[in-house]
């Protein structure tokens, strides 16, 4: 048994609209779920992998609020009989779709799940006052469900680099003299060296170099921070230009969402069905390299 | 019938290995601080009896060289320090923790905990993630690892958290007037690191033999923990009464149901942990689902008295506890039950081996 991606769908902020990452959040899982022709109740699982939450907020996860937001089992009083949803959050940045899709994996590979749904999106939760905060206020969700025959993702590989933990960070950490009458806040910081991509590129072509090999990658579902990562993966990789996704000018550079985004454009253009062997590549802070193979 | 909650039972009989809790190790901070003084600490004069609400006489508290990152790998150490395994043996690296304290006041997003602690106990080539799931963190790591290892995916794994957590009772200290605050939850926290390796059961053992999580998410809005807009660290907003009532109404019949899939019942149960928010809570819920079920599980562990809500890490602070005073025997089923905001409900069953009951002691 496998797993099998159903829809993709993404979401971004309009004009003069303040949507905040639950927002973005709600919209692309309701889009999602109307593409895979799926009711919310039908979820088994929801994970979302955003990371920056509106005002930073580090409990309840967010996931349980999306869940109720889109009306997915909100259960009170719980239908026994029925399934249910349990939904949670996986903190791993750039690479949090990533391992979501090995959780959703090994749980619709085990029976316990039929049905699950990954969320991701980010937006400044401070934009006041938060430094060097440079995603696009995006969302994203991907609805997986099982498979009976070969196709869908499989040869997970997931690596740490530690020695290049450093090369981007973020934190929030308390300004004594900020604020108000300098009477002190907390600030949002991100820090990103300058080799970070590079150092990103040199690291993801260590891991899929082994997981590619002897196989024709004719899709390439890729980070989309930094900008130009998935291009030059690619060139490195010696994969065609056209195996990257072109992604919608809004979405570019999105983050969690990033791989998401890529793949509704592969959805949308006929790449995915197309593909023969999909590389989905995600990789970020740590530096943590997460990806896997995927057969349509 | 399928079960409400997302459930792995051995009875499904679909996967070929089973789970069990290996070895659990804790780091609790040094300095004790009562209910009384901490209620002494708030600006305004309350006349809560907190103490007498909660049952909670005290708590630990960490201090300014203590982090949520040390706590955790204090932790991780001690587990490992139990454990028939080093750190390169494990597979899986999982952090749960809802504070995310690397240094005094800074509170790290990326990259994740887990990276830290996996590269501080030489777990470099486990796989690591963090998971965020309020105080359910934990034991949803534990249902996650349960999966992997009863597929066969990987053979054992930690599951660790560190919380410093009772900066969010100093905040709340400033502004509590009354009984009706939404943050008086606040001043029933206190720190602790815990970790959990969990490995594949040998062949004789039955190891955890149900494990089930849903999301309640209607009330996922009842508690809120976010950064303080005007000073350090975080504050959390509990409509505790709510959550409460919640707990009491949903819980049994989802407990009932899920144990019901498990082939088991309340009344097998020999020792029933359940998330450690206050006294009266725990003994209100046993009351409830003994309501429910017409049983009740023989013992039900309390250590919020000594403690206080201790957030993510409550259940194996409990666990680690009764297995350091001997309590358990071999061959004891136990129950850990997690009740969180989101609002979570999460259920684990397990059989208790001789080396668990043992805690390491003879390793």
């Amino acid at each position: 048994m496998g797993t099998r991606i159903e829809a993709a769908a993404t979401s971004h902020r309009r004009p003069w609209r303040r949507s905040g990452a639950l927002k973005l959040s709600d919209h692309a899982a309701t889009a999602c779920l109307r593409r895979a022709n799926h009711g919310a109740d039908d979820l088994d699982l929801l994970i979302n992998a955003g990371m920056y939450k509106d005002r930073g907020a580090a409990e309840p996860a967010l996931a349980s609020i999306i869940q109720e937001d889109i009306g997915a089992n909100p259960g009170s009083p719980p239908r026994i009989g029925h399934h249910g949803t349990f939904s949670f959050d996986v903190v791993d940045g750039a690479c949090g779709v990533m391992q979501s899709a090995q959780l959703v994996d090994a749980f619709v590979g085990s029976g316990s799940a039929r049905l699950a749904m990954i969320v991701a999106a980010d937006a400044d939760p401070s934009p006041l006052t938060s430094r060097n905060f440079r995603f696009p206020p995006v969302g994203g969700a991907v609805v997986i469900s099982h498979t009976s025959g070969d196709a869908g993702f499989h040869d997970f590989r997931i690596r740490t680099f530690p020695q290049y933990a450093s090369l981007f960070e973020s934190r929030l950490y308390w300004d004594p003299s900020g604020g108000i009458a300098r009477r002190g806040r907390n600030v949002l910081e991100i820090v990103e060296a300058p080799d970070y991509c590079a150092q990103l590129v040199e690291c993801t072509e260590e891991v899929v170099r082994e997981l590619i090999t002897g196989i024709e990658i004719d899709l390439l579902i890729a980070s989309q921070y930094p900008r130009d990562f998935a291009g030059r993966l690619a060139h490195r990789l010696g994969l065609p230009a056209e195996s990257v996704p072109h992604v919608p000018r809004e979405l570019v550079g999105s983050y969690t969402a990033g791989p998401i985004a890529a793949l509704e454009a592969a959805i949308e253009s006929g790449q995915l069905a197309r593909a023969n062997h999909a590389l989905f590549v995600t990789a970020g802070a740590g530096i943590t390299v997460a990806a896997a193979l995927y057969r349509s | 019938m399928t079960p409400w909650m997302l459930a792995e039972t051995t009875r499904r009989g679909n996967a070929p290995f089973s789970a069990r809790f290996e070895s659990v190790g804790v780091q609790l901070p040094e300095k004790h601080v009562t209910t009384h003084d901490l209620m002494a600490s708030t600006r305004h004069h309350t006349r809560i009896d907190l103490e007498h609400l909660t049952g909670i006489r005290e708590h630990r508290m960490a201090g300014p060289d203590e982090s949520s990152l040390s706590l955790a790998i204090g932790a991780a150490r001690d587990c490992l320090a139990r454990s028939n395994y080093t750190g390169a043996d494990l597979d899986m690296v999982i952090n749960a923790s809802i504070t995310r304290y690397v240094d005094g006041s800074i509170h790290r997003y990326e990259p994740p905990l887990s990276l830290s602690i996996k590269e501080a106990i030489g777990a470099s080539a486990a796989t690591s993630f963090d998971v965020s799931n309020a105080c359910a963190g934990m034991l949803t790591g534990v249902f996650i690892l349960n999966d992997f290892i009863r597929r066969g995916a990987i053979r054992r794994g930690m599951v660790v958290s560190g919380e410093k957590i009772t900066g969010l009772g100093t905040n709340a200290a400033k502004d509590i007037r009354s009984l009706l605050s939404l943050q008086l939850a606040s001043l029933t926290l206190g720190d602790a690191g815990a970790a959990v390796i969990v490995d594949r059961a040998p062949p004789e053992h039955a190891g955890i033999v149900l494990a089930g999580f849903t999301t309640l998410a209607e009330h996922s809005r009842l508690c809120v923990g976010l950064p303080a807009w005007h000073a350090p660290g975080a504050r959390m907003f509990t409509r505790a009464r709510k959550i409460h009532e919640v707990a009491m109404e949903d819980g049994p019949p989802i407990v009932e149901d899920i144990l019901a899939a498990g082939g088991t019942n309340l009344g097998e149960i020999d020792w029933l942990i359940p998330h450690q928010t206050s006294v009266r809570a725990i003994r209100s819920g046993e009351k409830e689902l003994a309501k429910r079920m017409g049983e009740r599980p023989k013992h039900v562990v309390v250590t919020v008295d000594e403690y206080g809500n201790t957030a993510s890490t409550t259940l194996f602070l409990a666990l680690h506890r009764y297995l350091t005073d001997k309590k358990f025997h071999p061959g004891d089923k136990i129950m850990l039950l997690s009740v969180a905001s989101g609002l979570e409900v999460g259920v684990v069953v397990f059989v208790m081996d001789e080396w668990e009951a043992t805690h390491g002691h003879t390793h």
